[in-house]
């Protein structure tokens, strides 16, 4: 047996063992390290073992070897939230939105079911040395589907756009400090040049399909998406019926092509339908007047996740639900307080009560190798109210504390802050819950708002593609998302050499760096990262995408 | 009665002015900003403030009122902040149309059902089966409809796929379609109301039932199908019809919980979400025009009851 047949088999066997139940991913993640495999051939071992529990049918979504044969034609009903407003890809933000504007707009690069990078409009991307200017070549051949070719002006004039300050775009922020108006030119009609304001490794990510803001409209799109909704994708918006459903077609000229060359999409069309609540969507489900809801919510859903008529796909997604010490706020200048606050929590029975231990456990930084593949594994923070007692005191607070924690009443949030509270209080810190509405939380400037103000807060994250990606957003002096308005020398410095390198080792070494002055630090608790659910009736196959709003249905069909 | 209804109607413009003013000033205490809740949380705050300023949210509060109430007076109800691409009256015109259609369905099957039951009970008082129809139907009206609508939708689409989960059929179907997707929602309302207006009936029934002339046409040798039908139900029903006037409007305006559990897109649902995202112009036609219904059926409510009963009549 060769070394590689070996790894192979040994490979085999710790998927196994994970399925069977006698390992965790953790220690596969560990033993597979060990063993000397790759973190890429580690990632693929982790979405080899799928879900991590619960009832139903919950499969890995890469486990393409048992499915059947394709059926091409037909109609695939998907339940999604309405979109909040008006259709415009430079402004949207809920997940009803995003998920209408992927199926009629492309990104220059995809996320793979495992968030790896994936060719779409962009063929290559590659950084110079210093890594401050990437080049994009693009895909030729493709037209929009009002029959206008797709170019590298596309491309200059979609980005061009979103970082407009006029525009109102999320993407700005997202990219503020990175890429600048002005910087992205087109070096042919199918090569695109991004000049940087700082070398930044994880760029690539900023404008793929997770920085959603940066679909790729023509040249010369006026904000009127929702009137002509052009795009490259393999879907075109037949009928729009606000607060009530959309009907897609498969477009004719799309330029995608499965691996055997047949065109791509598979079905005829697709319907949405559009509600609101979790819980009509999902009795809709059950009753089969839906195929697919593409975001199953955990909190409700039991009816739905233990139907045995239905599939529920689990991705390891990084959606986090970010608890932020406000360090310019008092008690939270002093780090004992914030990690014996952290101390205090039970990350299982968290998980266990809020997701039915589908999630995967964090302890307190970005970097955790069960959510993104070739991370250090950090050290793990369990419950210890001796631990936080001792921090207490060494914060000056040894006879308790009160504190205030800000949460929206929103999903699951509530519960999260009950339980904080719940597993606060034997160790002398009593939080007091300061519940409001959802757009209270985000209502006010960027000065008065809760969610970038309150001394303790819950805030909300879909899933980011990257560590960096978060820590650029929130972690830095500069981040405009900032909750915790933390400002650590060290961590900037380490980050900054991170993001300028592409060479593995030493961003591992890096990573590694950067983990570890995270987790000291405590700025916030990430306690855990929320897996992603996607349920669908089992004569459906071939959705791809990482979960959430990443529902590509242009290999989807209905098995016969 | 020209002069009676001309003079409800006339009542109503200073009570929807009242109303809009009220509205609009509610809608300010909401927590948010417009231009926040379009651009989401994400954006600049530089942008959102060029962008209320360009929807003209940071004018005085009686400026946009006065701007508002001028166009919509003149019918230029004006774009949804929401969507953008829909004028108001569109999706006014189109929610209204949908919750008319449910609250007619339910009404059909409501007001002959809880009226004959009442009636029949009232005849039958203190019978086993009066107080059988009086204890159920109380028991009914207490169950909240967002709980019997779940039941409902679970017992009957889930489990036994006889009818549809939500109240909307697919875009396309024919007409008569509706009506099939509609019975599921109906049913909460009905249970609701059946109660409520058959226990009207059925006090009203009674009360009649011991009227010196109902006695004496007994006496004449009336058959008694014509003593219920010419003498009982008139009169008896003069509560009853009020009770269905007052009800009417919450069956077309007020049915938020309902149009929600079964993803109806109705005008209390367009409502709220028009309050939660400080969607003002759709906001205010929603609700003046539910004003208007709960008016107008109230008016027609009390027309009737003068038509029944000319002593009414003739003293207003």
């Amino acid at each position: 047996m060769t070394d590689e047949q070996y790894a192979r088999e040994y490979g085999h066997h710790l998927v196994e063992e994970v399925l069977k139940g006698k390992m965790t991913r953790r220690q596969l993640i560990v033993r597979a390290s060990v063993f000397g495999l790759s973190a890429t051939v580690v990632g693929q071992l982790l979405a080899a073992c799928g879900s991590s529990g619960g009832g139903g049918t919950a499969t890995t979504p890469s486990a393409s070897a048992s499915a059947p044969a394709v059926v091409t034609g037909g109609t695939l009903k998907a339940v999604i939230p309405p979109p909040l407003k008006t259709l415009d890809p430079v402004t949207i933000y809920d997940q009803g939105g995003i998920v209408l504007v992927y199926q009629v707009a492309e990104y220059l690069i995809d996320l793979s079911n495992t968030n790896a990078l994936v060719p779409k409009l962009a063929l290559t991307w590659k950084p110079n040395q210093k890594g401050d200017v990437w080049t994009f070549t693009l895909r030729q051949g493709v037209t929009f589907n009002d029959g206008s070719p797709f170019e590298a002006a596309d491309v200059v004039a979609s980005i061009e756009r979103v970082i407009n300050p006029k525009s109102g775009s999320g993407a700005l922020a997202a990219l503020a400090g990175i890429l600048s108006p002005g910087h992205t030119k087109a070096v042919d009609t199918h090569t695109v040049e991004f000049d940087l304001d700082k070398p930044f490794a994880d760029f690539p990510y900023l404008v793929s399909s997770s920085s959603y803001n940066t679909a790729i409209l023509p040249r010369n799109y006026d904000n009127d998406f929702q009137k002509k909704p052009v795009g490259t994708g393999p879907w075109m918006i037949k009928k729009f019926v606000t607060n009530q459903s959309v009907t897609m077609v498969k477009n004719p000229s799309y330029w995608g092509k499965d691996a055997q060359g047949r065109q791509l999409p598979y079905l005829d069309s697709l319907e949405f339908v559009l509600v609101t609540d979790a819980p009509p969507a999902n009795l809709q489900l059950q009753n089969h007047q839906v195929d697919v809801q593409p975001q199953t919510v955990f909190q409700g859903g039991a009816s739905v996740l233990n139907d045995p008529n239905l599939r529920v796909d689990v991705y390891p997604s990084s959606g986090i639900r970010e608890v932020a010490f406000n360090i310019n706020k008092a008690p939270w200048q002093d780090k004992n307080l914030r990690q014996a606050v952290a101390y205090c929590l039970d990350r299982n029975a968290i998980n266990k009560a809020l997701y039915g231990g589908r999630s995967n456990l964090g302890y307190d930084t970005f970097w955790e190798p069960t959510v993104f593949p070739g991370s250090p594994t950090p050290a793990v923070r369990a419950q210890d109210y001796d631990k936080a007692k001792s921090l207490l005191s060494a914060a000056g607070h040894a006879n308790g504390i009160d504190v205030t924690l800000t949460v929206a009443n929103y999903l699951e949030n509530p519960a999260y802050a009950q339980l904080i509270a719940s597993q606060c209080k034997p160790a002398g810190i009593n939080v007091k819950i300061n519940e409001i509405s959802y757009n209270a939380i985000y209502a006010g400037s960027n000065s008065t708002t809760p969610w970038l103000n309150a001394p303790m807060v819950i805030v909300e994250w879909g899933s980011r593609p990257t560590p960096g990606v978060y820590a650029q957003a929130m972690l830095l002096p500069t981040s405009a998302w900032s909750s915790s308005h933390w400002n650590n020398p060290d961590f900037v410095t380490a980050f900054n050499s991170y993001e300028s390198t592409t060479d593995e080792s030493t961003r591992s070494t890096l990573a590694t760096k950067l983990s570890q002055i995270q987790q000291d630090d405590t700025p916030i608790l990430v306690a855990f990262f929320i897996s992603q659910l996607r349920t669908q009736w089992k004569n459906v196959y071939g959705i791809q995408g990482p979960g959430s709003f990443y529902f590509n249905a242009a290999q989807a069909y209905i098995a016969k | 009665m020209a002069r009676f209804i001309g003079r409800r109607l006339l009542l109503m413009v200073p009570t929807l002015v009242l109303v809009s003013i009220l509205v609009f000033a509610l809608s300010e205490i909401l927590p948010g900003d417009l231009g926040r809740f379009i651009l989401g949380p994400y954006a600049s705050q530089s942008a959102v403030t060029q962008l209320d300023h360009k929807l003209g949210f940071d004018k005085p509060i009686y400026v946009r009122y006065f701007e508002w109430a001028g166009h919509f007076v003149t019918g230029h109800w004006g774009t949804s902040y929401q969507y953008t691409n829909l004028s108001v009256f569109s999706i006014v015109e189109h929610a209204l149309g949908n919750s008319l259609l449910l609250a007619g369905f339910a009404l059909v099957i409501i007001v002959p059902t809880s009226i004959a039951v009442g009636v029949f009970a009232g005849l039958r008082r203190d019978s086993l089966l009066d107080r059988i129809i009086t204890v159920s139907s109380l028991s009914m009206t207490v169950i909240p409809e967002f709980v019997s609508g779940v039941i409902l939708i679970v017992i009957f689409a889930v489990e036994l796929n006889w009818l549809p989960a939500s109240a909307t059929p697919p875009v396309g179907s024919p007409f008569v379609d509706r009506f099939y997707y509609l019975i599921l929602p109906a049913i909460p309302l009905m249970l609701l109301e059946l109660g409520y207006i058959a226990r009207m009936a059925r006090a009203g029934t009674v009360q009649v039932l011991n009227q010196p002339y109902i006695r004496t046409a007994t006496l004449k040798g009336l058959p008694q199908r014509r003593v219920v039908f010419s003498h009982v139900l008139r009169n008896a029903l003069v509560p009853t019809v009020t009770v269905i006037g007052s009800q009417v409007g919450w069956l077309i305006g007020g049915l938020v919980v309902i149009e929600t559990v079964f993803v109806y897109p109705g005008i209390g649902n367009y409502t709220v979400h028009a309050a939660l995202n400080h969607d003002q112009p759709l906001l205010e036609a929603c609700v003046l025009v539910i004003a208007v219904i709960y008016m107008v059926s109230n008016l027609v409510a009390d027309v009737v009851v003068a038509l029944l009963n000319p002593r009414i009549r003739k003293s207003s």
